[in-house]
């Protein structure tokens, strides 16, 4: 028989010390309501993370790589990928997946939220760019953010820190951007470029993805977290979230079953449940909330739970210029940003559009293995001894950052099989590249070429064949989409679940299109906008 | 663990899968030790010494006097290993490339920092105020490039 242990009641309960979870904790801090976050994995000290062992670079192939199939940990789920063009990726801890996050920190833009009225395609979200703008702002000082004001791609806004340096690389493509005349700004990223708040300024190590021992990279371990703590909020590792539990006379959420890090089953009850697990631990969550009542599973009423499923799916071109690039100093994958080709053109054949990114830190052992994201060794041999000596060391690329439309059938589903360590049904993912997103990277592939080449490239290399980046599912949007219509979203317009009043989601699962740019940025701006709504809504929450 | 014979036929392989510079500054897979990280290397595949012994006793099976061949013929047995196991052998690769490029005293060859990257990292200077406004100055002077909310 299995032994259930009760908690005391608490306020709120969050689900996930990430991006999200951490993000709305700091809203409420002031409510003074009791919080409490459950996470499934846990408080890695700055002092764990690889990049001081003198073989890093191993980690990322082994326990830190960025695929929780490949690094296996206790506190990880196995993903089913058998279905899919991409390979989602994450890390199970506190600070979430800004953990491993490259920081890179552009914000979505107006016309993003409007992809209906303006393009005719996916749907309006129920908010705007105008009214994120505050949030964004306040999200920017908590996290620390570097970068240049007067960005020409934006309404105006101004990043507190001066921008990380461009190096040799950024300078380059600079140069072969303006040749052309397209847009091109030095990258907002979440990374001090000057100390602050205790925390050491970036000293280019190129290991973003590996934890950020200076504490530079704005992951929420670094900004919000320590906050939390000191403010009291009650952060329980090792505890992996079994079920949500329902009333079911009144359909309210009564609170969770959980994994404890003591092996034991807990049950603990809150008055709101907020959940922060991306855009698949909380379709996967949801689904394996099934009851009577809820066969389809939890708030799925508009069988949109675990549907629309969003990546960005990227592709690569490199150069190889004359002179060392020396792309392994700096931040990973910040250094410039072109959104030349961001909006919809009439004159192209696909809508919306995408971003170029230069990426930057490809060490030898990144390099030779295929390149961040790719599975694909370089040639053995002689030519592997030229490409190392000649092509490498000179080499500068851009990344082609799409953005997908939703489909309802890409998609994430619990596998019949497969299961995590405490045997709870692990996520499947069915995904498959649509048309539009085909020719877009397509199309974003010939003018990265041609930018690298007005940049003095005297060769161009492309990294993938017509596929997309295998292990680059990063950003995982759209599965509990927001919206005003309870027919066809998961949640309203302020996060709070249609079917059980008092269930909230925050994550990137709400987006409701992908925009081309990294989503974090929006998914803290989106978690605090959402943690405002309920305070202001406080008296009336749950009507 | 590897008779003597199937240790220098792993070596002679290691070299030729990356083999040393022409003036020797650079050594090869084999010289670097790599074979040891080989030994080590159940982090990073499921069965290293599976993967590891497939290469070397389909190499000399296909080739009994492997070691005596001159470099072309060695690289021409490899690479029908390669056709042969094609998925073993790009397993072997990712390992040898894995344990040849974590070396600290390696990595300098190639521009990278031997000591682990924190705390030190690497110096790259900001741009100047000055150099920032000039390569913006393009872009600027397009003025807006965003699409706004309402079209």
């Amino acid at each position: 028989m299995v032994t259930t242990m009760k908690h005391e009641p608490v306020d709120v309960l969050i689900i996930g010390a990430g991006a999200s979870g951490a993000a709305i904790a700091w809203s409420l801090l002031e409510t003074r309501m009791r919080i409490l976050c459950l996470e499934q994995g846990t408080h890695l000290p700055d002092a764990d993370f690889p990049s001081r062992r003198p073989d890093y670079e191993l980690a990322r192939y082994g326990e830190f790589s960025c695929d929780p199939n490949i690094r296996q940990l206790a506190q990880d789920y196995p993903i089913n990928v058998d279905d899919s063009c991409i390979a989602p990726v994450n890390w199970n801890g506190v600070g979430g997946s800004t953990i491993n996050f490259l920081g890179h920190w552009p914000r979505m833009k107006p016309s993003d939220f409007r992809t209906r009225s303006l393009d005719g395609v996916a749907e309006d979200w129920p908010v705007d760019y105008a009214t994120l703008e505050p949030f964004y702002a306040m999200n920017d000082r908590n996290t620390g953010v570097s970068g240049l004001s007067g960005n020409p791609a934006y309404p105006d806004y101004a990043p507190e820190l001066p921008p990380i340096p461009l190096g040799q690389l950024g300078q380059t493509l600079a140069k072969g951007f303006n040749q052309l005349g397209w847009h091109w700004w030095p990258s907002d990223v979440a990374i001090l470029s000057k100390d602050q708040d205790g925390r050491q300024k970036c000293v280019n190590a190129g290991t973003c993805d590996l934890g950020c021992a200076a504490g530079a990279k704005g992951g929420t371990n670094f900004t919000y977290w320590p906050m939390l703590e000191r403010a009291g909020v009650e952060l329980r590792t090792g505890s992996r979230v079994r079920e949500i539990l329902i009333d079911p006379a009144t359909g309210m959420a009564t609170g969770v079953l959980y994994h404890g890090a003591d092996g034991q089953l807990h049950r603990q009850q809150a008055e709101m449940v907020i959940l922060a697990c991306n855009g698949i631990g909380t379709p996967r969550l949801l689904l394996n909330s099934d009851t009577e009542r809820n066969p389809d599973g939890l708030a799925n009423s508009s069988g949109m739970v675990g549907r629309n499923l969003m990546f960005h799916p990227l592709t690569g071109v490199s150069g190889v210029f004359d002179q060392p690039m020396k792309g392994h100093e700096g931040p990973m994958a910040c250094s410039i940003l072109s959104q030349e080709f961001y909006e919809s053109d009439p004159s192209r054949d696909f809508v919306r559009g995408y971003g170029l990114h230069s990426g930057r830190s490809t060490t030898p052992m990144t390099f030779a293995l295929g390149g961040y994201g790719i599975d694909r060794p370089i040639p053995w041999g002689a030519a592997h001894r030229e490409i190392m000596d000649d092509i490498y060391p000179n080499i500068a690329s851009l990344t082609v950052v799409a953005e997908d439309l939703p489909d309802q059938e890409n998609r994430v589903t619990l596998d019949p099989d497969l299961t995590d360590s405490d045997g709870i049904p692990a996520p499947k993912i069915s995904y498959r590249l649509g048309e539009n997103t085909r020719r877009m990277l397509k199309h974003g592939e010939a003018r990265a070429a041609e930018a690298l080449r007005a940049a003095g490239a005297h060769t161009i290399l492309s990294k993938n064949d017509d596929a997309v980046w295998w292990r680059a599912g990063w950003h995982q949007m759209g599965t509990c989409r927001m919206g005003n219509d309870p027919e066809n979203s998961v949640v309203n317009g302020w996060g709070r679940s249609h079917d059980v009043k008092n269930l909230f989601i925050v994550d990137g699962s709400i987006f409701v299109t992908a925009g081309a740019v990294n989503p974090t940025s929006t998914i803290q701006a989106l978690a605090l906008y959402i943690g405002d709504r309920i305070k202001t809504n406080i008296a009336t929450l749950f009507d | 663990m590897l008779t003597t014979r199937q240790t220098e036929t792993l070596s002679l392989i290691l070299n030729d899968v990356i083999p040393p510079s022409a003036d020797g500054h650079v050594p090869g897979a084999g010289n670097a030790g790599v074979a040891s990280f080989l030994q080590q290397a159940t982090p990073y595949d499921p069965d290293p010494a599976r993967v590891v012994l497939t290469v070397i006793e389909t190499v000399l099976e296909i080739a009994d006097d492997f070691s005596s061949q001159s470099p072309q013929d060695r690289i021409d047995v490899i690479i029908r290993v390669q056709a042969q196991h094609p998925q073993i052998f790009e397993r072997f690769l990712r390992l040898t490339y894995m344990g040849y490029y974590s070396q600290a005293e390696l990595r300098p060859l190639f521009g990278v920092a031997a000591e682990p990257v924190h705390p030190s990292g690497y110096p790259v200077p900001s741009e100047s105020s000055r150099m920032m406004a000039d390569l913006t100055a393009p872009v600027r002077a397009r003025g807006a490039v965003y699409r706004p909310a309402d079209g």
